[in-house]
């Protein structure tokens, strides 16, 4: 165990970034998260891993009130981001996402220049006052997303033009651009090539240093490689929560044993 | 371990190398008898079967780590099945180590067989070396059947290993002391005492590996060490 975390890089801090309790997610009659708790610590990466359908999304979904959107989905319990409760009537759904962002499966980028759709949240939030600020803003967050030199000289090319790695680095770049504090993202590479993969998992690792990262992934490797914390759901539980490396050598619950191992559970 | 995975050449995999690393512990307990048996009868020609014998062990573990290297490349391994591999890994160099401490012993054996012979110490060797082989036919039992309590027991019993290395010591010391012509075979016994008493380790590792692989921890308790020889003062 010592070993095993010598071997993860520092972790400045442990102070707990979102905590969440007893919370519970009803779509309709399905009861889709049961009565979760957890503490996701800043400048950390928490990958959350799960078979299909377990919960994983539906609880990330939560942390900035995507399932706000849903009619049928019912969400209880305690979610506090910095001890502020997200689900508090005076809380303003625009603003926790722009505190709160999102990247997700399959790279959307608005049918925009690349300029623009880094440009967009800041714009609608009031982030520039001029011109200049605002191209120091893009400039910036595409620098985080890993993509400035391969785009600087075509800023007005559609984004929708760009490879589907550099899509999705641009969507990465969209979504720090509003300075978030926590990054939330759903399978950010699950459409992508090894290459592209290994691209966007060396900017997760960077991202760290500045938000809270949650992710959610299907591949185990990629869960292992860029978190440093691992929490496991199965049928809307979440049944082990703990340092990565600890999670994979040795977890201590017999179903996330046969989930990582690859056995039946 | 009940369950299987979805995957079944994975299982088929894992079946396979553990029953390399069965196959490679018969052989070296095998060795180890008939190497103390070799000492004991003066039995040159089993002595030469037991260092030819060697290069199969040999063999065995290359294949294991072949086969483990295979599985880590292709499978990535986790949790108990990764601890499966690193211990599998672990145990065949422990094994192949063994393997060449009783093929040491033998080649010393064809050596004493021309001298002059140390009765009381040949057989104080054998029960050492019998008590080596027992240990090691228990941590591969308690590995097959994933036992940490026997793994537990073995490790306790390097401690009665080191003891009877202790006294072969003190006896072949005085023998030498004795009588100078006695200095060669003793000194070729007490190589082969050592090497015995080194077996014991790398059985207690195996053992060790166990309980690793069962419980993704290493035993508490620090080793028992009843080697005292490295302190023995000298005496003018």
């Amino acid at each position: 165990m010592n070993q095993i975390t010598a071997l993860d890089k520092t972790v400045q801090t442990n102070k707990t970034k979102i905590s969440a309790r007893n919370v519970n997610v009803h779509y309709g009659d399905s009861h889709a998260i049961k009565d979760v708790n957890v503490e996701i610590e800043d400048n950390t990466v928490t990958a959350f891993i799960g078979p299909s359908g377990c919960g994983k999304s539906t609880f990330l979904r939560c942390l900035n009130r995507m399932n706000d959107t849903i009619d049928i989905c019912r969400v209880t319990g305690d979610i506090q981001i910095d001890g502020e409760n997200i689900y508090d009537p005076r809380v303003d759904p625009v603003q926790l996402r722009a505190k709160v962002g999102m990247v997700f499966q399959k790279p959307n980028p608005f049918p925009k220049s690349i300029y623009d759709n880094v440009a967009y949240g800041p714009r609608i939030h009031g982030l520039a006052a001029n011109k200049a600020e605002l191209d120091e803003i893009v400039e910036k967050s595409l620098r985080r997303g890993a993509i400035w030199e391969e785009v600087k000289d075509r800023l007005d090319a559609p984004g929708t033009g760009l490879s589907g790695g550099q899509q999705q680095r641009l969507c990465i770049a969209r979504a720090v651009a509003t300075e978030p504090e926590v990054l939330l993202m759903d399978e950010p590479c699950s459409a992508l090539d090894p290459i592209a993969t290994a691209q966007i998992e060396e900017l997760i690792d960077e991202l760290r240093n500045s938000y809270s990262v949650v992710i959610v992934t299907h591949s185990m490797q990629q869960a292992a490689r860029v978190s440093q914390k691992t929490a496991f759901f199965h049928l809307g539980n979440l049944v082990e929560f703990g340092a990565t490396g600890q999670i994979f050598t040795n977890p201590e619950d017999p179903r996330t044993e046969s989930y990582i191992t690859g056995r039946i559970g | 371990m009940v369950e299987q995975h979805i995957a079944s050449a994975f299982d088929r995999d894992l079946e396979a190398i553990q029953a390399q690393i069965m196959k490679m512990g018969g052989l070296v307990e095998a060795a180890i008898m008939d190497a103390a048996r070799a000492l004991e009868t003066r039995d040159e020609e089993l002595a030469q079967q037991v260092r030819k014998q060697d290069a199969a062990i040999d063999g065995l573990e290359e294949l294991i780590n072949e086969e483990a290297a295979r599985v880590i490349a292709l499978r990535a391994p986790a949790a108990v099945d990764l601890r499966l591999i690193l211990s599998v890994m672990k145990i065949s160099g422990n094994l192949e180590r063994i393997g060449d401490y009783a093929k040491n012993i033998a080649k010393r054996t064809t050596v004493l067989a021309h001298g002059p012979s140390v009765e009381e110490s040949a057989a104080a060797l054998r029960r050492m070396a019998r008590e080596v082989e027992l240990m090691l036919k228990d941590g591969l039992d308690s590995y097959i059947q994933r036992d940490v309590e026997l793994a537990q027991d073995v490790i306790n019993r390097d401690r009665d290993v080191d003891q009877m290395y202790n006294a072969l010591f003190r006896e072949l010391l005085t023998f030498m002391m004795e009588d100078p012509r006695n200095i060669t075979p003793c000194m070729h016994l007490h190589f082969i005492a050592k090497n015995t008493e080194r077996m014991g380790d790398h059985v207690t590792s195996i053992a060790e590996q166990v309980v690793y692989l069962v419980t993704g921890e290493k035993p508490e308790e620090d080793r028992q060490k009843a080697d005292t020889t490295s302190t023995v003062p000298q005496e003018g």
